[in-house]
């Protein structure tokens, strides 16, 4: 039954009984609302926070699996019905997007102007932008275009008690007040839910390449010697993103350790920048280019790796997990050879990538549960004694509690609780979903 | 120090503790010592510091940070006092922590691209140490020469470059902070990033020192670009250079910088000491640098020149050369400056406007100009929409200080009126507070100050600064 109060606030046909049973990923709640305005958000925070019910938020569902230490909250606020640019600058390469919308469908409205938001992450057609702000996902392309933080400059807010809050601004450059939108991205929902996005947009390139060049076993080294080498000259490479053998695979059709080097720019600067990697890389180096279109496919295959939220097997033996691992950038490659190391000891399956240039790296894991935790727990060392660190991305909830999906609490885990206690002094908001249990 | 002539006056106990951290030789406390602290770069409000502090390490700032707590004593970091908004001003009792004397480079790991400093680094020293490298450091206000990059975080400053590179909180990989109770932290260590956590990095940068004193900073470093080609263009139409902007920038090119000047900033600029030759009876120009690949500027260049004529430009060329790249870029920096040549006093705003209302907002600048009988003139980072009217006046006539900051702020309220900010990179301070009620509702700002709390709940750091002050009277000063 639904408890009466929730239909004072939305039309009973926004709200159900949640009756999915347990879902594996957790994240759940006992009533599922839909949300179709900032006003039902704002009305369904406010009820939430008067009568103490906890509310976790979903859209697209590819993050359900990114934390979450309780199964179930009271509320399941979905936003993926909440969708649709507001606002298409086009002279000032601006856009307002609510926070259901996916990543394809900007992309697709704003190919006809010739622009695009710059964020090249997995799943476009599922992954909404309210979501990938929310995790701060990026992809190998942030290299040049940088991340969610680089390209948002004003957000809406839902706080917890129902209010309406703006943080940043319509306009490209602002420094008024704090800078409240880094708050908010990355925080997963944990200090309000985003209403409204505005976010920079750029050109789409006049013209894009791909070289692909793959090292031969025992020559993984020469991987970090040539990237050291590439980004110390004047190329401006877009992704310089190595890939472990099974990944490369997957992609290239060939197990080889493969760096994905990507140049979108003028036509005469991508192929001049295209003649530098022919005239540099290593001996022993099988190369190929893409351009354009062939290029594009192959970026599209690319996002479309690991788990998404709906792939998981019901399979114990084909249990999935993802970690996402910051280190510093030339790290990169010395990491992901170690990680790929052990994977066999730990009798699991492992595709990974990361960013030379920027020192991101996405690891897709899959084996038994237990086999999992103890390879995670290996892999967190590993990040950590490069002073780095290992984030779970993806996780069933089962085995969230035992690895700890993000790993020890920071020094300063006080300011941390003290900015969550000011946001949401009840707690209801994606309770227990982040750093420290917060 | 040379002391003469010196007023006896004693330290009172609160100075004597200071000077038992940093050494006696490291307080100022006279008065004569003080007055070049009244202000910053900002000079329409003015107050006397209690003394200024002179530390040369993160245990010093700590150890004076927690004395001065324990005093109930208000407290402000300074780095070279060049912000234009008067977050480093005194209201009246405060005292200074001035970081100029920690200026070390710490560590610079050019393999990873960043640089680990202390607080007074002067920007344009950082890119002078790794340039023969063929690094540099992107963000480039105009006062590069001497502003701190510790005072760059507070205020999170921008320049002619950032339409293309970004401001500085995008070239911030770590910082060392002392919090408002003296206790030291790290966030974003070894400048790794995306590190678990609200992104506190992103909120310290540009909090104008009211949340912590930064003590070390890790900035990335930025490869030299392989070619770089400057244009300018003279308009006779101030509206035929907007277009022009809004043409540039739709045709998919994004200039390292895009900037613009109108006539009676030209007036300014050919007065002072880096005179171009620019006609003098021209509405506006615009200077337009693009860098990048060298293979791949050439087409851009010739998109801009079509661009340019097309609208209706009077002339436009490219740079023949280094030295007259420098040159345009010389005079371009002096811009404010050169206020001095043609004004006895100006006052300088900064607001922010979608680039493509700039016609509208011009013609209700020269409106405000022609209401309070005062020049405006116009220098403008056109890329990124941020317009810095320059209000000249004379502060020896009675009422006209006055009318000035009225007609400034009448100014970011035009810029408020079309989707636009208060600041874009001199930040707030004292001078825009009551500004920030045009953009922020008492609710949203109260989500601010309710931040604040968490890390300055006392608002001993930096006190009165950034948010209206409900009844306090600021006292408007002659220049």
């Amino acid at each position: 039954m639904i408890p009466s109060y929730l239909e004072e606030v939305l039309p009973k046909e926004q709200i159900r009984v949640n009756d999915e049973m347990g879902h594996p990923l957790g994240n759940g709640g006992l009533q599922f609302i839909e949300a179709k305005s900032e006003e039902d958000i704002s009305k369904v925070l406010a009820y939430a926070y008067v009568h103490d019910k906890t509310v976790n938020v979903v859209s697209g569902g590819t993050k359900r699996g990114f934390g979450g230490e309780i199964e179930r909250a009271d509320i399941l606020l979905s936003l993926a019905s909440y969708k649709g640019i507001v606002e298409h600058s086009v002279g000032d390469l601006t856009m307002t997007v609510k926070p259901g919308t996916t990543l394809k469908e900007i992309t697709d409205q704003l190919r006809n102007h010739g622009q695009r938001v710059a964020l090249d992450t997995s799943w476009p057609e599922l992954a909404t932008i309210g979501g990938i702000v929310s995790a701060n996902d990026s992809g190998p392309k942030r290299l040049l275009y940088g991340s969610a933080r680089d390209l948002v400059i004003g957000m809406r807010i839902v706080y917890p008690d129902g209010s309406v809050i703006r943080t940043g601004g319509k306009v490209v450059k602002n420094v008024a007040g704090y800078d409240m939108n880094k708050l908010f991205i990355g925080s997963m929902g944990t200090l309000g839910i985003i209403s409204e996005i505005t976010i920079k947009l750029r050109p789409i390139p006049k013209y894009e390449g791909l070289s692909l060049l793959q090292f031969h076993d025992g020559k993984e080294q020469d991987i970090r010697k040539f990237a050291i080498q590439l980004l110390d000259s004047k190329m401006e490479p877009v992704s310089l993103e190595v890939l472990t053998p099974t990944i490369a695979e997957k992609v290239t059709g060939k197990k080889n350790y493969t760096l994905a080097i990507a140049f979108e720019d003028r036509k005469n600067a991508v192929l001049d920048q295209e003649k530098w990697v022919k005239d540099h890389f290593p001996n022993g180096v099988v190369h190929s280019i893409k351009h354009e279109e062939e290029a594009k496919k192959w970026w599209e295959g690319f996002r479309h790796l690991g788990p998404n939220g709906y792939n998981d097997s019901k399979h114990d033996a084909d249990t999935q997990a993802a970690l996402k691992i910051g280190s510093n950038n030339l790290d990169v490659p010395i990491i992901l050879g170690a990680i790929d190391k052990v994977a066999e000891v730990h009798h699991v399956g492992v595709e990974a990538h990361g960013g030379v240039g920027h020192g991101i790296s996405k690891v897709y894991v899959k084996g038994f549960p237990e086999d999992i935790v103890s390879y995670i727990r290996a892999v967190r060392a590993m990040a950590e004694e490069k002073g780095g660190y290992a984030v779970c991305t993806h996780l069933p909830f089962a085995l969230r509690e035992p690895v700890g999906v993000w790993g020890e609490k920071p020094g300063y885990f006080a300011l941390l609780e003290g900015i969550k206690q000011t946001n949401d002094p009840k707690n209801i908001m994606n309770r227990k979903r982040f750093v420290g249990g917060i | 120090m040379a002391r003469k002539k010196r007023n006896k006056v004693n330290p009172d106990a609160v100075v004597r503790q200071l000077m038992n951290i940093v050494g006696e030789r490291e307080v100022l406390y006279l008065k004569e010592d003080l007055i070049s602290y009244e202000c910053d770069g900002y000079t329409m409000t003015k107050g006397m510091p209690k003394a200024v502090v002179f530390v040369k390490n993160t245990e010093h700032v700590s150890q004076v940070v927690r004395c001065l707590n324990r005093e109930r004593i208000p407290y402000i970091a300074r780095g070279a006092g060049t912000g234009l908004s008067g977050g480093a001003t005194p209201l009246g009792g405060e005292v200074i922590i001035s970081l100029v004397r920690m200026k070390r480079m710490l560590h610079l790991d050019l393999d990873n691209r960043k640089a680990v400093i202390e607080p007074g680094f002067v920007n344009l020293k950082l890119t002078q140490s790794i340039s023969d490298k063929g690094y540099y450091y992107a963000p480039d206000p105009s006062s590069q020469y001497a502003c701190t990059i510790g005072g760059n975080v507070a205020e999170n400053s921008g320049g002619a470059h950032c339409l293309k590179y970004g401001v500085t909180t995008n070239h911030i990989l770590g910082l060392e902070i002392v919090l408002p109770n003296g206790e030291v932290v790290e966030i974003g260590e070894d400048g790794i990033p995306d590190q678990p956590g609200y992104d506190l990095l992103g909120l310290l940068t540009g909090s104008e020192g009211t949340l912590g004193i930064v003590t070390k900073i890790t900035v990335k470093v930025l490869k030299n670009p392989e070619g770089k080609k400057t244009v300018l263009a003279y308009y006779d139409d101030i509206n035929d250079a907007s277009q022009a902007v809004s043409e540039i920038i739709a045709a998919g090119i994004i200039p390292a910088a895009l900037e613009m000047m109108d006539s009676i900033a030209i007036e300014g600029v050919e007065s002072a000491a880096y005179p171009v030759g620019h006609p003098l009876d021209i509405a506006a120009f615009l200077l337009i640098e693009v860098d990048g690949i060298a293979a791949g500027i050439d087409d851009q260049i010739d998109e801009i020149l079509t661009v340019c004529k097309h609208n209706n430009v009077r002339e436009v060329k490219v740079a023949k050369d280094e030295a007259e790249r420098g040159l345009w870029w010389a005079n371009r920096k002096m811009g404010f400056g050169a206020m001095g040549a043609i004004s006895p006093d100006y006052l300088v705003q900064d607001g922010v406007i979608p680039r493509t209302r700039l016609p509208e907002v011009l013609i209700r600048i020269a409106e405000i100009s022609k209401k309070y009988d005062l020049r405006i003139a116009n220098i403008f980072h056109a890329g990124d929409g941020n317009l810095h009217p320059l209000i000249l006046f004379d502060a020896r006539i009675p009422g006209e200080s006055e009318r000035a900051a009225k007609a400034g702020s009448e100014c970011l309220k035009v810029c408020a009126d079309v989707g636009g900010s208060i600041t874009g990179e001199h930040g707030v301070g004292i001078e825009k507070s009551a500004e920030m009620r045009f953009i922020f509702s008492d609710e949203e700002m109260a989500a601010q100050t309710n931040i604040r709390a968490v890390f300055n709940p006392d608002d001993l750091l930096n006190p009165g600064k950034l948010f209206p002050q409900p009844g306090r009277c600021v006292e408007v000063k002659q220049g």
